[in-house]
C-alpha cells in the first residue's frame, strides 16, 4: 500500500480522462470504500428488507421479496418478546455499567499509593479483559452449572446440598450473564479510572489536604468533579459495548428459557437465524439502528458540552 | 501519583484492610480462569460430578488430545460415551489455521488502510472535523443489526462462507479502531519534522514514510496487535457468515456441544485455554496501550 506516487496527486487514466485526486483524499479512499461496502450498503439493504417479509427459506432472492410495507413495524410494536428484549437490554446496560463504575472507582482508589506487589496486582486484576469473551462466557457456564463451584460454595455455606440450576430459571438466568459481563469489563473501567486519577492535578488536592479537608470530602467535592470527563468517556463506551451484548447470552442460555434472557442482539439472532424471519428482523434492526444513532448523537453532544 | 488523596497518617489496620480487598479482587478476577484451566485437565467423570472436583487428582491430557487429534475423539467416544457427532470430531487445527489466516490478513488490511486514512485526517483534516466520526458509528452499531443485511448482500455477491468475505467484514469493523488509534499516535508527532524533510526536497509521501512512520512504528504495532486480538476473539460474524467451510477458534469453542453426549466440558475448556493464550500474550504486550485502544484514542497514558 505504500507505493503512492511521489507527486502530490494521484493520476488515473482508466476512465479515458484524467482524474486528479488530491493526495489526502486518495489516502482515505480505501478505508472509505470498505466502510461504504460493508456498513453503508447494508444500511440501504436493511431499509428494503424491513419493508418485506423475506425469509431465506422461501427460495426467492431477497431483492424480489414481497413488500408488506409497514406491517413489520406494526407487528413489532405488539411483539411482547421484542419489547421485553429491548427493555431487558436497557436494564442490563444500566445495572452492568453502574456496578462496573462503582467497583472500578473503589478499586482504583486502592492503587494510588505505591506498594510492593502493585504491578503484579494490576496485571492479575486486568486478566479478565484479556481473554476471549466466548471463553469467559464458557467459564461462567461451568461456574453456574447445577454441579458447578458456585452451588458448591453455597452448599458449604448453607450446610446442606444446594443444586439450583441458575441457567434454566426465567429470572435468575440473567444473573450469571450480567456477572460475566461485569467480571470481564470492570477491569477496563478500572484501568480508565486509574489513568484518570493518576493524571489529576496534584496541587489542588494537596492544598485541600493541607487545609484539613477529610478524605471523603476531598473525594466527592474535588476528585470526582475533576474525574468526570474520564468517567464520562468510560461510561459512554461501556454503555455502547454492553448494549451489543451477545457472546455471554449465546454461550450461557441462547435466550432461553422461553426468551426470558433475550437481549436485543439475542432476540434478533434467534429471529433471523433460528426462525429465519429476515424481513421482520430487518425491521427490528432498523429500529435499533435509529435508536443507537440517536442516543449516540445525544450522548456525544452532552459529553462535548460538559467535557 | 495522586498521593494527596492518601493521608499519610494511615493506621496499620486500614492498610491491611486495603491489601486484603485487593487480594479478594485478584481472587475473583482469577477464579473463572482457574476453573477453565482446571477443567481442561479433568478426566471425563469429573467434568460435572457432584460435589465438583476443584483440582483433579488424576490430571489428564485427554481433553487436549481430543481437541487436536480427531482420532482420539473417536476412541474416546467408543470407550466412554456412545457416539460423538461429526462437528466434535473435527480437528481444532483447522480452526486455528482459519483464525490465524483471517485475523492476520484482516489486521494487515485494517492497519494499512487505517494508517493512510489516519495520516490524512491527522495532517490535512480531510473531510472536516466530523469526518472521523462516521467511522465510529460503524463501531457503535450492534453487529447483529448490520449482519442481517450483510448476509443478504454476501448471498448475492457469493461471499458468504468465504475467506474473502470474512476478511472484508473483519477489516471494515476494525477500521474505526485502526484509524482513531493511529491518528492519536500521529498527532503526537510534530508536523514540523515532515516540513524539515520537505524543505530538503522530500515529497509528502516520502516525508511520511521516512520521518513520521518510523516514529509511530511502536504505536502502529500496538494497534496491529490490538486489532488482531479483536479479530481473533470475534464470534458473532463468524457464527453468521460461515456455514461449515470456514471454522474459527471461537466457533470451535462453541461447537463442543454434541447432540448425543451434551456439553463436552473438559474438551471445551481445553480448547478455550489454548485458544485464549495468544490473546493474553498479545494483551500484556500492549498493556499500556489497551486503554487508548478500547477508548478509540480518547484516553491516553
Amino acid at each position: 500500500m505504500f507505493e503512492q506516487p511521489a507527486s502530490p496527486s494521484l493520476v488515473s487514466r482508466s476512465w479515458g480522462f484524467r482524474l486528479r485526486l488530491p493526495f489526502n483524499v486518495a489516502l482515505v479512499l480505501p478505508a472509505q470504500l470498505i466502510i461504504l461496502a460493508v456498513a453503508l450498503a447494508p444500511a440501504v439493504i436493511v431499509v428494503w428488507l424491513a419493508l418485506t417479509d423475506w425469509q431465506p427459506t422461501d427460495a426467492i432472492p431477497w431483492y424480489q421479496a414481497e413488500t408488506v410495507w409497514f406491517w413489520n413495524f406494526y407487528d413489532l410494536w405488539y411483539d411482547e418478546r421484542f419489547v421485553n428484549a429491548v427493555l431487558r437490554t436497557f436494564f442490563v446496560v444500566g445495572v452492568c455499567v453502574a456496578v462496573e463504575l462503582v467497583l472500578a472507582l473503589g478499586l482504583a482508589l486502592l492503587f494510588l499509593e505505591d506498594w510492593r506487589w502493585k504491578k503484579i496486582a494490576v496485571s492479575v486484576i486486568i486478566l479478565p479483559m484479556m481473554i476471549i469473551p466466548v471463553d469467559a462466557a464458557n467459564a461462567f457456564f461451568m461456574l453456574f452449572n447445577e454441579h458447578g463451584p458456585i452451588n458448591h460454595l453455597v452448599s458449604l455455606a448453607l450446610g446442606h446440598p444446594f443444586e439450583f440450576s441458575w441457567l434454566s430459571h426465567p429470572t435468575w438466568a440473567m444473573v450469571p450473564i450480567m456477572l460475566c459481563e461485569i467480571w470481564q469489563w470492570t477491569p477496563l473501567m478500572f484501568l480508565l479510572v486509574l489513568t484518570g486519577l493518576i493524571a489529576l492535578p496534584q496541587n489542588q488536592i494537596r492544598a485541600a489536604v493541607m487545609l484539613g479537608a477529610s478524605p471523603p470530602r476531598i473525594f466527592f467535592k474535588l476528585v470526582l468533579p475533576l474525574l468526570l470527563p474520564v468517567l464520562g468517556v468510560a461510561v459512554l463506551i461501556r454503555c455502547i459495548e454492553t448494549f451489543k451484548i451477545f457472546d455471554p447470552v449465546y454461550m450461557l442460555t441462547r435466550g432461553q428459557p422461553g426468551g426470558a434472557t433475550e437481549t436485543i442482539s439475542m432476540y434478533m439472532y434467534n429471529g433471523a437465524f433460528v426462525y429465519f424471519r429476515m424481513g421482520y428482523i430487518a425491521a427490528a434492526a432498523l429500529i435499533v439502528l435509529i435508536l443507537v444513532v440517536a442516543t449516540c448523537l445525544g450522548l456525544a453532544k452532552s459529553v462535548q458540552q460538559h467535557g | 501519583m495522586a498521593d494527596g488523596l492518601v493521608t499519610r497518617r494511615q493506621s496499620r489496620w486500614v492498610v491491611i484492610l486495603k491489601r486484603v480487598t485487593v487480594v479478594i479482587a485478584m481472587l475473583i478476577s482469577f477464579f473463572p480462569i482457574f476453573w477453565l484451566i482446571s477443567t481442561a485437565f479433568k478426566p471425563f467423570d469429573e467434568w460435572a460430578s457432584w460435589p465438583p472436583v476443584w483440582v483433579s487428582g488424576h490430571p489428564t491430557l485427554q481433553n487436549f488430545r481430543i481437541v487436536f487429534f480427531p482420532e482420539a475423539a473417536r476412541e474416546f467416544a467408543a470407550a466412554e460415551k456412545g457416539s460423538l457427532d461429526y462437528k466434535v470430531s473435527g480437528s481444532a487445527w483447522k480452526a486455528f489455521g482459519d483464525s490465524a489466516l483471517i485475523a492476520s490478513l484482516a489486521t494487515a488490511f485494517s492497519i494499512s488502510f487505517g494508517t493512510l486514512a489516519a495520516y490524512s485526517i491527522a495532517r490535512f483534516a480531510t473531510g472536516g472535523p466530523n469526518f472521523p466520526f462516521q467511522f465510529l458509528t460503524v463501531r457503535m452499531m450492534p453487529p447483529i443489526a448490520v449482519v442481517v443485511p450483510i448476509v443478504a448482500l454476501f448471498a448475492v455477491l457469493r461471499l458468504s462462507d468465504t475467506y474473502f468475505g470474512m476478511i472484508l467484514a473483519y477489516t471494515a469493523f476494525t477500521l474505526p479502531f485502526s484509524i482513531w488509534m493511529i491518528r492519536s499516535f500521529i498527532e503526537e508527532i510534530p508536523s514540523e519534522l515532515e516540513g524539515v524533510a520537505m524543505v530538503h526536497g522530500a515529497s509528502r509521501a516520502k516525508a511520511f514514510l521516512t520521518v513520521t512512520l518510523p516514529l509511530v512504528r511502536g504505536g502502529v504495532l500496538a494497534t496491529a496487535l490490538f486489532v488482531f486480538i479483536l479479530n481473533w476473539s470475534e464470534f458473532l460474524f463468524a457464527l453468521v457468515l460461515t456455514s461449515g467451510r470456514i471454522l474459527t477458534v471461537t466457533l470451535q469453542v462453541a461447537n463442543y456441544v454434541s447432540a448425543s453426549s451434551g456439553k463436552l466440558y473438559g474438551v471445551q475448556a481445553a480448547m478455550g485455554t489454548v485458544s485464549t493464550i495468544p490473546v493474553i500474550v498479545f494483551g500484556y504486550l500492549i498493556q499500556k496501550h489497551l486503554v487508548r485502544g478500547l477508548t478509540f484514542g480518547a484516553v491516553k497514558r
